[in-house]
């Protein structure tokens, strides 16, 4: 304590003897960590974006099921509506939106062609509250209502069946007792720009699709919207305690191509993060060896007075711990209040082909993730003071008279 | 200097057993550097003993090796070979922070280029040194401000550096080095940076704390004014003290 009130003031007047070199390494330092601090944020967003993009077309954050659907999707393995105590969970705040599908293999006949798909009965309400597909819809119109009896298709199986708005096509599936179905409907809406669904997806609605296969008031799927994934295992939890005879599972196990390439995005961004990290290092490393350098001199000056080897590291350490604490905490402020005003998300729709080619959502949301502010922060910290530390430990080691003729 | 003078100076005979009144006792005093591959030698066998109250000048030609041995009695650097004893101290046997020590407690520094800690006030600069010590805050204040009147610098203890002229702030160099009370001053060519009236000032201050305190002194200089007021000059040449003049 007493070497803290001997050290303290004479360090905070270091730090500001030579006012230009002050300000330009906390510059250099707050502008390095505001640089990485919110390049984490907004590459944070892209990923997110990234893999939102993927999961809010038809998969959702988690599903319900009937046990072995997912092994077997037919019409054999069905479920009843939610009951009271599920649908109080699946209407917790955690979870944006949910949404009940009944959903078949078929053939889908048009004037020319037949093609197999996957006939989705559809509430269209909710399904606006988990699925982006209703706003892919780039001709004609989205379904109206579950009882609407009209059918979108995707662009792509819409071009393989050589079919238009306004035609007719007929579906042929099995139906809930085991017996052929059919029905005519007519096209009214094509969605485009979800390359993977387009082939295979086509949507009716849910009391059509029901009544159409004889299905009662059976379901499918049941499909989640949670916003924040780190509240995903909370809820699928709460779900399982809630319906413990079905199938509920995270988009993780649902979709292991989706759970890889958020891994590997996930890696992309945490070497890219470094390799920002180490630029932004560099720039400080070489500012405060620069700072602390020119300072030999006065540190053999304060060994010939009688100050300890050991307390000459330790004012170096304070003044740097100091200097850069205070570039570090610039730093993180410019980029929370920079975060904060873009956290209502960064309108990326003017580039809108540029964002579907990159896989990722019109708009960004950045967002302030502490611990990981802290964390680089703090390793931001340690850097300027160990870098600090180097020459200081040279001049220290060094005897008074080498480090008083030190030639800067 | 010329060989009359060189003749009545009092010849250097290798010393044994220092007297008991020593400060500073070096024997066989070596010191080299390398300069790329070849060996300087700056000491040559070093027998000196300084003794309590000494108001010593060193002189010699630039490269005589006046500096170095100021370092090497200073605990500034480490010998080739020899020994240094100061105050009872063999500096060879010493640690890094043990020389430390000693050089705060033992031994007083003036440069020739002040040496200020630039961010620190006059007195906060005198203050320093008790600081190191552990001394309490107001005994530091009373004697730091003692100290500067002593030097006569009372009214200006609040001055940084900046704010001081050349030979004021040698001043604050004096004072900071008589502050430790310690066994010997060491003294850089003191008044090579001030002008001959400033020079003068100072040579007088150094004199009377010598008389009146018995503070040991130790100048390597050049100035004839400084050698003059000496009661005892060593000369130096090429690495060794060749007389040793008591007046």
């Amino acid at each position: 304590m007493e070497t803290l009130r001997l050290l303290g003031p004479l360090a905070w007047r270091n730090i500001w003897r030579n006012p230009r070199r002050t300000i330009i390494t906390l510059i250099v330092v707050s502008v390095g960590v505001y640089s990485i601090l919110f390049f984490a944020s907004f590459i944070q967003a892209w990923s997110v974006s990234s893999r939102d993009r993927a999961l809010t077309l038809m998969t959702g954050s988690a599903q319900i099921h009937a046990p072995g659907y997912l092994d077997d999707p037919t019409i054999d393995l069905l479920m009843s509506e939610p009951g009271p105590a599920l649908q109080g969970v699946l209407n917790a705040p955690e979870i944006r939106g949910w949404t009940t599908r009944l959903s078949v293999p078929a053939v889908i006949q048009s004037e020319y062609r037949s093609m197999p798909a996957n006939i989705v009965g559809v509430d269209p309400t909710r399904e606006k509250t988990v699925s982006t597909v209703p706003e892919l819809v780039r001709q004609g119109r989205y379904l109206n209502s579950p009882a609407d009896g009209a059918i979108i298709l995707g662009e792509k199986l819409l071009n393989r069946l050589k079919t238009r708005i306004g035609k007719r096509v007929i579906i042929l599936a099995q139906g809930a007792d085991g017996a052929s179905v059919e029905q005519s409907f007519d096209v009214v809406g094509v969605y485009s720009g979800a390359s993977d669904l387009e082939n295979r997806f086509a949507f009716i609605g849910l009391d059509t699709a029901q009544k159409m296969l004889g299905a009662g008031g059976k379901l499918s799927e049941i499909s989640l919207l949670v916003p924040e994934d780190e509240n995903l295992t909370r809820v699928v939890a709460r779900l399982q305690k809630a319906a413990p005879e079905l199938d509920i599972r995270a988009w993780r196990d649902l979709s292991p191509m989706a759970a890889a390439i958020d891994q590997i995005t996930d890696t992309i961004v945490y070497v890219w993060l470094w390799i920002m990290f180490t630029l932004m290092a560099i720039g400080i490393v070489n500012t405060q060896l620069m700072a602390v350098f020119e300072r030999v001199r006065e540190f053999g000056l304060l060994q010939a007075l009688g100050m300890r080897p050991r307390m000459i590291l330790l004012i170096v350490a304070l003044e740097s711990s100091i200097l850069v604490g205070l570039g570090i905490l610039l730093g993180m402020a410019m980029a929370v209040v920079t975060v904060r005003a873009l956290s209502g998300g960064v309108d990326l729709s003017f580039f809108a082909d540029a964002t579907a080619m990159a896989g990722v959502g019109n708009a960004l949301y950045p967002k302030i993730d502490a611990r990981q502010y802290v964390q680089l922060s703090v390793v931001v910290w340690f850097l300027g003071i160990a870098v600090a530390l180097w020459p200081a430990r040279k001049a220290a080691k060094a005897s008074p008279v080498e480090a008083m003729t030190h030639v800067s | 200097m010329c060989p009359e003078e060189n003749d009545a100076m009092q010849k250097i005979v290798p010393a044994g057993n220092p007297p008991e009144n020593a400060i500073v006792t070096c024997r066989g005093l070596t010191k080299s550097y390398l300069q790329g591959t070849i060996e300087v030698p700056a000491l040559q066998g070093v027998d000196l003993d300084i003794i309590a109250g000494d108001f010593a000048t060193l002189a010699g030609p630039s490269g005589s090796g006046k500096t170095t041995l100021l370092n090497m009695i200073g605990g500034l650097d480490r010998p080739t070979g020899g020994t240094v004893i100061v105050d009872g101290q063999d500096l060879s046997r010493l640690s890094k922070a043990e020389l430390a020590d000693m050089r705060l407690h033992k031994v007083g520094f003036v440069f020739q280029s002040y040496n200020l800690i630039p961010v620190l006030s006059a007195a906060e600069n005198i203050e320093f040194i008790l600081r190191l010590e552990g001394v309490g805050a107001a005994e530091r204040h009373e004697r730091a401000m003692a100290a500067l009147q002593e030097v006569g610098l009372a009214g200006l203890e609040n001055r940084r550096p900046s704010h001081l002229s050349g030979g004021q702030q040698q001043r604050v160099a004096v004072a900071r080095a008589l502050i430790s009370r310690p066994a010997i001053v060491l003294a850089d060519e003191p008044t090579a940076n001030l002008d001959s009236r400033t020079a003068g000032g100072l040579i007088d201050l150094m004199a009377s704390l010598n008389e009146s305190r018995g503070i040991t002194f130790l100048m390597g200089t050049h100035d004839a004014r400084v050698i003059a007021r000496s009661r005892r000059h060593l000369e130096m040449t090429d690495g060794r003290i060749i007389a040793d003049e008591r007046r």
